[in-house]
């Protein structure tokens, strides 16, 4: 059966009088690893937090690994693996204590991957947990929530705390583990690099719903941003059918959209007098091209 | 045997515009180009690759994927990859057509700098003769 990991339609859910999510659609498809990009305070962890039955949506449906996340029974949620933004742990434990501690509750714990990756990741098995650090925590997080081996991670925010080359090398061996299990992964980040690095696909949450959701190769391979260059002023009202953005600066316009091919650019250069370049964008562009109002 | 120190010529920028596999295939086709990498040899492993640059390895095996479809490189069953034979002395059309979009590139820029079609050549022609020295 090809069923979607996660399959939203439609989710709200509001924080009082402020709805956070509006009707957010995302399918997720198996195997894939999908950065879910947004601003802070657009709703990242509250979406997240209802696909894992922590927060009760206002309406729509969730279905995660076949199943309501509202109401998830013990077999499946042994299937996911979740990190939070904040990792809660016993301050007193020492990290060793915490991974027998946490592997107790999974009947397929892999012990070995656990120590062996503790050691890669240079935590020490022996320091008690109160004295890791913010990246040390999410590290140890992290390896908690691959441990039972889950067919779906969901990662809010992975490794933030760490500095961008630590936090490359670290998502990069994640990247390597899930891959070689074939794990689905769904992660959180307002950080571009880190999607184009790792994730196959992106989905971009502005306004409480899913703006954009695509695989970042066809994204960037189909994205461009046109410069129109006139041999007179433009006019400052040009618009192009389907342009996320318009951009008049002189005789200099900058278009922005998806699917500009030779017969458009043609087109273009003949209604407003111009010679047309066609320029690529990369992730951070487009990001910044869908959030310009 | 995997040569896995050739890995740092595939340098790639993530934050481009330009796809990781597309960006990788061409640094695999520049390896092949230069001689770098001759008939026979194999590419380092996916896992190999993806670990050292630092991105999913489903990102290279598109990129392996592609230049295998392309007759670039020839999958030997338990080994990886290899540069394929045709690759190396290829038909000449499309080895041509393989040029087109650097000079695009090079046509474009040639043009915001306002150089005519002349001007181009004689800035390329000298470079092309430095090249064939070295």
């Amino acid at each position: 059966m090809t069923e979607f990991p996660v399959h939203v339609q439609g989710l709200e859910r509001r924080y009082g009088r402020k709805e956070v999510l509006r009707g957010v659609d995302l399918d997720v498809p198996a195997g894939s690893v999908v950065g879910l990009l947004g601003r802070n305070g657009e709703g990242k962890t509250t979406l997240l937090k209802c696909l894992l039955g922590l927060l009760r949506p206002g309406g729509g449906t969730a279905r995660v690994l076949g199943r309501d996340p509202w109401d998830l029974d013990a077999d499946t949620k042994a299937r996911i693996g979740y990190v939070p933004q904040e990792v809660e742990l016993y301050g007193w434990f020492s990290v060793e204590e915490t991974l027998g501690y946490v592997g107790s509750f999974y009947p397929l714990w892999n012990h070995t991957f656990a120590r062996d990756t503790a050691r890669a990741w240079r935590l020490d098995l022996d320091a008690r947990v109160k004295t890791l650090s913010r990246g040390q925590l999410q590290k140890l997080g992290i390896l908690l929530a691959l441990g039972h081996e889950p067919e779906l991670l969901v990662l809010d925010e992975p490794a933030a705390s760490l500095d961008p080359s630590a936090r490359r090398e670290f998502l990069a061996t994640v990247i390597d583990h899930v891959a070689e299990l074939q794990q689905t992964v769904l992660f959180s980040t307002h950080i571009t690099s880190d999607v184009e690095r790792i994730a196959d696909r992106v989905a971009v949450l502005k306004d409480g719903r899913i703006r954009l959701d695509e695989e970042l190769d066809t994204l960037k391979t189909t994205m461009k941003r046109v410069r129109l260059i006139g041999r007179v002023d433009l006019p400052r009202d040009l618009s192009v059918d389907g342009a996320l953005r318009v951009r008049v600066r002189g005789n200099e316009a900058l278009v922005s959209l998806q699917h500009a091919d030779d017969a458009l650019l043609r087109q273009l250069e003949s209604t407003w007098n111009a010679r047309a370049e066609l320029h690529d964008l990369n992730l951070e562009d487009i990001f910044l091209e869908l959030h310009h109002d | 045997m995997h040569h896995d120190d050739r890995i740092p010529h595939f340098a790639l920028s993530p934050s481009s515009g330009v796809p990781l596999y597309r960006q990788l295939m061409e640094a695999v086709r520049a390896e092949v180009a230069s001689g770098r990498l001759a008939e026979g040899e194999l590419l380092p492993s996916v896992r190999t690759v993806a670990r050292e640059l630092e991105i999913n390895p489903m990102t290279v095996s598109k990129a392996w994927s592609h230049l295998e479809s392309e007759g670039v490189v020839e999958r030997v069953r338990g080994q990886g990859m290899r540069v394929a034979s045709v690759a190396t002395d290829g038909d000449p059309a499309e080895r041509r057509r393989a040029l087109l979009p650097a000079a695009r590139e090079l046509a474009a820029r040639a043009y915001q700098l306002g150089l005519s079609p002349e001007e181009t050549l004689a800035v390329l022609g000298p470079v092309l003769e430095e090249m064939r020295r070295d």
